[in-house]
């Protein structure tokens, strides 16, 4: 089965509770919103807000492409598509740093992690979660699980 | 069905795993010179010691089982037989196809300096082979000069910063990674390279190699009459397509062997994909022509769509930076803007409501999205707010199968 956030950009509100939810779920130090230390930059957000020309907000979030620029320009292998589950998956021990995924992404979804610089912020879909944080998070409806058999 | 497939990097891997996910019974031999798949793109990280073999490796380590690809490796082609349809191996072996795919790469280039091609000591990076030795003879030397400043030439440097050596930097023109940066931008990564210690000769052309009585290199004369004593020459001026089997009255060859949309070369049965290509393939292209190669080997149609070469991204010494397209404006008929702020340096180069080129230095984030809007040529003049600050939201859409797409 393949599992997909879906955005209804009419919806966002850029209350950035996506955001935060990202934060809390990839954050180290624990996965509850008690533990999330705003100031602690080595903590990214692996999806974000962007305006448009209208100052209308929409999220941008990793699809999980079927054509994925991000791995067709990956070099070390790091990033994959997975057959079996549709997703775009990273292996920060493989990555080499080189950042072609950022230059890639069409979609401008992906960046490096403020401080070292290292690794590449990508969309993970939460593992082994059944609803992805942000969506679990959302609270206007915007982002939504949409399941293809 | 029989495919042959020369090569076993970028094209020649991805046109592996692309017929084998279309076509479940072919029958796929891959024949390469090298005994590894690895990446050509981290080979500095062998000369920094902070990597092996298989840490290079960019497909699964058992690859070939996985996708039932008979690998002959450490073999190279000795010629093609296309009228028997028939790969002539250097063991004497003969290989029949039905199609055949020639991705076998390129060779570094040694430019015509007196003693460059004789001399011992002297290197180019193209493959794991050439990593290792620079790696091992670094140990015994002193000094290194490094011919050539483009992204292969500062990867060495890179690489060699690792080792305890002196090294010199020699570049014909007058900044370094001329095809990538503009001035500013490349003065950036000098001073970060000298402040490391790395000695930078930018204008200036190798005149002869000095060699003992050995043969072996200890200096490199300079157009200025100027020496520099070294003991090691890593040469990174460019590459040559590996096509020494093909007879060039068969398979048409221009720069590289000629490809049209549907990688298919001139000879009919016979596809053609990456560096071999001689168009100045960087990885993501020799992907997809090996993945596009693929397709039409196996009978589904599919042409090429990305022929966007001048992109790339590097990240040298803590400081990133992405480059697309035009580096300078070629007249004053285009505008250019610029932003700073903090550690970051962004110029983007448009005319009529249309990049052409862009430099995004020090903050690269989520900048993929110039890359499409210069490759794809889209009008950005409807869109009303500063340049930099144009994002996906601008052009968001959803397709009905739920993929992303531009909206103009």
């Amino acid at each position: 089965m393949l599992k997909r956030i879906k955005v209804d950009r009419d919806l966002c509100m850029a209350c950035l509770n996506c955001v935060l939810a990202c934060m809390d779920e990839h954050n180290k130090k624990g996965k509850s919103v008690y533990d999330l230390d705003l100031e602690d930059v080595s903590n990214g957000s692996r999806n974000h807000i962007e305006l448009d020309k209208n100052k209308c907000p929409t999220p941008i979030i990793c699809r999980h492409c079927e054509e994925p620029e991000c791995v067709y320009t990956c070099m070390s292998g790091a990033m994959t598509k997975d057959k079996k589950s549709g997703l775009v998956l990273y292996d920060e021990e493989k990555c080499s740093s080189c950042f072609m995924c950022i230059m890639a992404c069409p979609y401008g979804v992906l960046k490096a992690d403020e401080v070292e610089k290292r690794v590449v912020l990508k969309c993970d879909m939460c593992g082994d979660r059944e609803i992805p944080r942000c969506v679990e998070s959302c609270t206007t409806g915007c982002l939504s699980i949409e399941e293809d058999e | 069905m029989r495919y042959v497939i020369l090569g076993a990097s970028a094209a020649g891997v991805n046109c592996a795993k692309t017929i084998r996910e279309l076509d479940k019974d072919a029958n796929i031999t891959m024949v390469s010179k090298d005994k590894y798949i690895y990446s050509r793109c981290m080979l500095h990280h062998i000369i920094a010691d902070k990597k092996n073999i298989e840490e290079l490796n960019f497909v699964d380590k058992r690859f070939s089982e996985n996708y039932k690809i008979n690998w002959i490796k450490n073999t190279k082609v000795e010629r093609l037989d296309i009228n028997k349809k028939k790969v002539i191996l250097d063991n004497g072996e003969g290989l029949e196809y039905d199609k055949l795919l020639i991705a076998t790469g390129s060779s570094s280039f040694m430019p015509p300096v007196k003693n460059l091609r004789e001399g011992k000591g002297i290197y180019g990076l193209r493959n794991i082979e050439d990593a290792i030795k620079i790696k091992e003879e670094a140990k015994n030397a002193k000094n290194v000069l490094v011919l050539g400043a483009g992204l292969v030439g500062i990867d060495t440097v890179v690489g060699l910063l690792e080792q305890n050596i002196n090294i010199t930097l020699v570049e014909m023109a007058k900044k370094i990674l001329p095809m990538q940066l503009d001035e500013r931008a490349s003065l950036r990564y000098e001073k970060l390279f000298e402040a490391n210690g790395v000695k930078i000769k930018k204008g200036v052309r190798a005149e002869e190699v000095l060699l003992d009585e050995n043969s072996r290199v200890k200096g490199v004369k300079l157009n200025t009459g100027e020496v520099i004593d070294c003991e090691m020459i890593v040469v990174a001026t460019g590459v040559r397509p590996n096509i020494d089997f093909i007879e060039e009255s068969i398979i048409k060859i221009n720069k590289g062997i000629v490809i049209n949309n549907r990688c298919e070369t001139n000879v009919e049965d016979i596809y053609a994909a990456g560096d071999v290509c001689g168009t100045g393939s960087i990885w993501p292209l020799a992907v997809k022509q090996g993945i596009v190669a693929g397709y039409n080997m196996a009978g589904i149609d599919r042409e090429l769509e990305d022929y966007f070469g001048f992109r790339n991204s590097m990240n040298f010494l803590g400081l990133q930076t992405v480059s697309l397209g035009l580096i300078e404006a070629p007249d004053e008929s285009y505008n250019v803007d610029i932003e700073e702020y903090r550690d970051a340096y962004k110029k983007i180069i448009h005319k009529d409501g249309i990049i052409y080129g862009a430099i995004i230095q020090g903050d690269i984030s989520y900048c993929g999205v110039f890359t499409y809007l210069i490759k794809n040529k889209v009008k950005i003049s409807h869109i009303n707010k500063n340049i930099f600050e144009i994002n996906y939201s601008d052009f968001f859409y959803i397709n009905e199968n739920g993929e992303y797409r531009y909206i103009v």
